[in-house]
């Protein structure tokens, strides 16, 4: 094994200078402008659903929405907190209110859908532009989420990366909810949390490696 | 489930080795660091080491295990070294990320011992003059030493230790004085004992 004195030569020799993060609530708003921005381009491009206005008197709907839009922001908020090592884990239950009101109208919408859905409503051609309102939306919103919260994955990934795809689903709710005749909820849950388990499976991955390499190194070095 | 949980109680955290001062002294120094200012992060670097070292201590005994855990935790101080803010205290940003690197070589300890067996009687692979089966090979080793002894001696130690007979049955069986049997078992004795030390079985 190296010697611990000479790692820190090693490391004190190795400095390069570096920039430090913004504060957490800045970067999380950065994040939510590109959420905004997509949310906009599709409204330019797709327009609202069919009957936006009347959906909006319905209350549940409303409050469906409006809880997911909430949820997306506060969970947003809550990643870039416990993404950082001295922040308080207790961040993570920020979220928490209105995703239960969120999840609450979830269960009614699919006992509603449920009786109210007539058979052949769910066309393919529906569910195909349900899908790629789906990827549009949240797929580059869990790219930059990555990408800005990289360095958690040395210390905080699992938290970090939840508190990241329940943004990302909730936001991308919110979108569909606006732009697409269809309650896809559940789908829209269920396809972020497989990729959020994907994506939880190669941060360990990642982690387990780096921390492999960090052994190494220190054993190259001490061999050296 | 593995469910561990790593606390550093007797420490406030706001708190360096020696109080709040040094507190400062440290954040000040990794503000500095951040600018790439290597002389202010090789003091800082070195201060922190032994203040790790005695909070990795109340979870490693082995040496070994402590000074690993305390490099891994300076290794990721460097690597995430931009997400520490200077308007905060460096106390808290520095025993979290320590509590992890201890958490995480904690599992690794017990993932190495959930590989590791005892080792029982079965594992003992040192010869056990009682175990039967040990005994065979110092057997076929004293049967070779036997046939190396001249005609005369040979069948004195077959027939009075081998076949155990009394030194007058001998006698007549061979035509042999006790006298003369005696003598030769007892210089046979005398040579099996040279021949096998001489290969270190005795």
């Amino acid at each position: 094994m190296i010697h611990t004195s000479d790692l820190i030569q090693s490391l004190a020799a190795d400095i390069r200078p570096v920039r430090r993060l913004r504060p957490p609530a800045i970067r999380a708003s950065g994040w939510l402008l590109i959420a905004g921005a997509i949310m906009v381009g599709l409204y330019f491009g797709k327009g609202l659903r069919p009957a936006f206005a009347e959906r909006m008197s319905d209350t549940t709907f409303l409050i469906g929405m409006l809880a997911s839009l909430a949820t997306g922001v506060l969970a947003a908020f809550a990643a870039f907190l416990v993404s950082l090592p001295d922040r308080s884990q207790r961040w993570l239950l920020l979220p928490l209110p209105p995703l239960v009101v969120w999840l609450s109208s979830i269960g009614y919408q699919c006992l509603a859908g449920w009786v109210g859905l007539p058979p052949g409503a769910v066309t393919p051609e529906a569910a195909a532009g349900c899908a790629s309102t789906l990827l549009v939306t949240s797929l580059p919103l869990a790219v930059a989420m990555l990408f800005m919260l990289r360095y958690a994955a040395a210390f905080r990934p699992v938290p970090v990366i939840i508190m990241g795809s329940l943004a990302v689903s909730a936001l991308t709710c919110t979108a569909l909810a606006m732009f697409h005749p269809l309650d896809a909820t559940v789908m829209v849950l269920g396809w972020n949390l497989a990729t959020a388990a994907i994506v939880t499976g190669v941060a360990l991955l990642i982690n387990r490696r780096a921390s492999r390499q960090r052994r190494r190194h220190l054993r190259t070095t001490d061999r050296s | 489930m593995l469910n561990l949980k790593v606390e550093f109680p007797d420490d406030d955290p706001r708190l360096g080795a020696k109080g709040v001062l040094e507190d400062v002294a440290w954040t000040e120094l990794m503000a500095r660091s951040q600018n790439g200012d290597a002389a202010a992060y090789l003091r800082l670097l070195q201060e922190i080491t032994p203040y790790l070292r005695r909070r990795v201590a109340a979870y490693h005994q082995d040496a070994r295990d402590i000074e690993d855990t305390v490099q891994d935790v300076l290794l990721t101080v460097h690597s995430v070294r931009n997400t520490y803010d200077p308007s905060r205290p460096f106390g808290p940003w520095l025993l979290a990320i320590a509590k992890r690197r201890v958490f995480d070589s904690l599992r690794r300890k017990i993932q190495r011992q959930g590989h590791e067996v005892e080792l029982s009687d079965e594992h003992d692979a040192v010869p056990d003059a009682d175990d039967p089966l040990d005994a065979i090979p110092a057997r076929v080793r004293l049967r070779g030493a036997i046939e190396g002894l001249p005609p005369g001696q040979r069948q004195a130690i077959r027939l009075l230790k081998i076949e155990e007979k009394s030194l007058k049955e001998a006698s007549e069986e061979t035509g042999m004085s006790i006298a003369s049997l005696k003598v030769a078992t007892h210089r046979a004795i005398k040579s099996l004992r040279r021949m096998l030390s001489d290969r270190g079985d005795l």
